[in-house]
């Protein structure tokens, strides 16, 4: 891949709660935008899983830890899916990292700064929760998406992390993608909740990035371990995430937001 | 502290000349180096080194997400001091005020002095809480040594703002940061000099959980 010369647009997708969708809209979303054009690095941010490999069936060959340890070619632990696309999975070393006061995060800023150089968006996948780990990715990532479904624990829970990371890390720009949406009416009315409960107690105004719909479909592709955006094309989440692809790559476009 | 160490003689040679002059050289500028970064009166580094120091420090909390903290001082009614007792006592009010705080501050701290009788002390790997207490002490310490001078002993205060430079990255640069704490240092002396002020909204850590009129709201979805 050629540098393009203009550093990614860096994007971290999180939800406090887990289950969500976070990992299934991370994997589509990013073969979306390599259907664009955009060259895409997918950061497998949820480290005790590996959740990424198993949704695309990867057999990653170095993981973080070996590169950074083992002083070998930061790229080394990319795995390529195609020419728009890598993969950086996940490692267990990682949240020990990150831990407030590790010397190593500094390593793994520069290591991530090295290998995301010359792809136009990375997307990080946090774990669920709102550990070190997942706090560390939110605040590396230039853009924080909110994940938040109509469950009243997501609603609360992204409420929480929204908190957090305007309280205690100083971020004030979130951008909300609402999952598992059965209608356009539940749609608005989740957003207006959580944006009208941000307004009032965190002084913040939360956009509204897009909105995946409940779709069986996403499932049966997560089974498969194929995205769902090429198992099934014409499915209603597979359109949902190309709209929110587009989305996404506004935010690439702009150097300014 | 500069590595004074020189290389050796490329040739091997026991008593190269080259290599006499370019070890005496080396000492004397390693001097001056050292020098250009102290504060001849007090024995503090100089303005020059706290930019330094304080970008460097900075630099590690954007790295490891651990604050630093940064003490101004400013000794009280200085000026009247100088006024009443001359400028040479005020030299020594300076000199006093510096030793007397060499000995409440950590190997690691970094006592600078800012200019006339202000002083910054950065304070790393230290946060808020951690910083008031360094500036408490320091106050009450100089409020009980005076300034020995002939037969007389003259009373020294001193006026403080802390600020802190943590995970948020509240400020853009040192200057910014230095500037922060020399609001508070004002606000000090406007609420009647000695004593040691800072954001006290920092002091309560943000709250995490929910709140039940934040929970009210979600759930009347
Ligand atoms: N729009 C949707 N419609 C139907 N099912 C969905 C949708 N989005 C996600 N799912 C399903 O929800 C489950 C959880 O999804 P996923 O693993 O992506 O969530 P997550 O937020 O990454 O979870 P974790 O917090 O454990 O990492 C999966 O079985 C997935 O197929
Ligand atoms: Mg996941």
């Amino acid at each position: 891949m050629k540098p393009t010369g203009q550093a990614p647009a860096t994007v971290s997708i999180t939800s406090g709660k887990g289950g969500v969708g976070k990992t299934s809209l991370a994997v589509n979303l990013a073969f979306a935008l390599a259907d664009m054009h955009r060259k895409v690095l997918l950061v497998d941010g949820d480290l005790g899983l590996a959740n990424v490999d198993v949704m695309l069936r990867l057999k990653p060959a170095k993981t973080i830890e070996d590169v950074l340890l083992q002083g070998q070619d930061p790229h080394c632990a990319l795995t390529r899916i195609s020419d728009h696309l890598a993969v950086l999975p996940g490692s267990s070393g990682v949240p020990a990292m990150v831990a407030p006061g590790s010397e190593k995060r500094s390593q793994l800023t520069d290591f991530l700064t090295c290998v995301m150089a010359g792809f136009d968006v990375v997307l990080l996948d946090t774990a669920a929760g709102i550990g070190d780990d997942v706090m560390w990715f939110n605040t590396f990532a230039r853009h924080t998406v909110i994940v938040v479904s109509p469950e009243p624990t997501s609603l609360t829970d992204a409420y929480a992390v929204i908190k957090i990371l305007a309280g205690q890390y100083g971020r004030n720009d979130f951008k909300l993608v609402l999952n598992f949406i059965e209608n356009a009416e539940q749609g608005r009315a989740l957003f207006q909740t959580l944006h009208q409960a941000a307004q009032r107690f965190l002084n913040l105004d939360p956009k509204l990035l897009g909105t995946v719909v409940r779709d069986p479909k996403v499932n049966q592709a997560v089974i498969a371990q194929t995205p769902f955006l090429h198992n099934t094309p014409g499915c209603p989440a597979a359109a949902s995430v190309r709209q929110l692809a587009r989305a996404v790559g506004a935010l690439a476009a702009d150097p300014a937001v | 502290m500069k590595n004074t160490q020189t290389a050796p003689c490329p040739l091997k040679d026991a008593d190269c000349p080259v290599q006499a002059a370019y070890t005496e050289l080396k000492a004397a500028y390693d001097l001056l180096e050292a020098a250009s970064r102290i504060d001849a009166l007090t024995g503090f580094f100089n303005y020059r080194h706290l930019l330094d120091a304080l970008n460097r420090e900075m630099e590690r909390t954007r790295r490891t997400g651990i604050a630093t903290a940064i003490v101004m001082a400013d000794i009280d009614h200085f000026k009247k001091f100088n006024d009443t007792h001359g400028h040479d006592a005020g030299n020594l009010a300076l000199q006093w005020v510096a030793r007397t705080w060499r000995e409440q501050i950590r190997s690691i701290d970094i006592p600078c002095r800012f200019g006339g009788e202000e002083f910054v002390i950065i304070l790393p790997g230290t946060d808020l809480p951690g910083a008031i207490q360094v500036a408490e002490r320091l106050r009450v310490e100089l409020t009980k040594a005076p300034l020995k001078l002939d037969d007389a002993s003259l009373p020294l205060s001193t006026s403080l703002g802390v600020a802190t430079y943590t995970q948020k990255l509240e400020w853009p640069c040192v200057e910014a940061f230095i500037k922060a704490a020399d609001q508070y240092l004002y606000q000090a002396k406007e609420n009647g000099r000695n004593q040691t002020c800072y954001d006290q909204s920092k002091l309560t850590p943000p709250a995490t959980g929910v709140t039940s009129e934040e929970r009210d709201v979600l759930f009347s979805l």
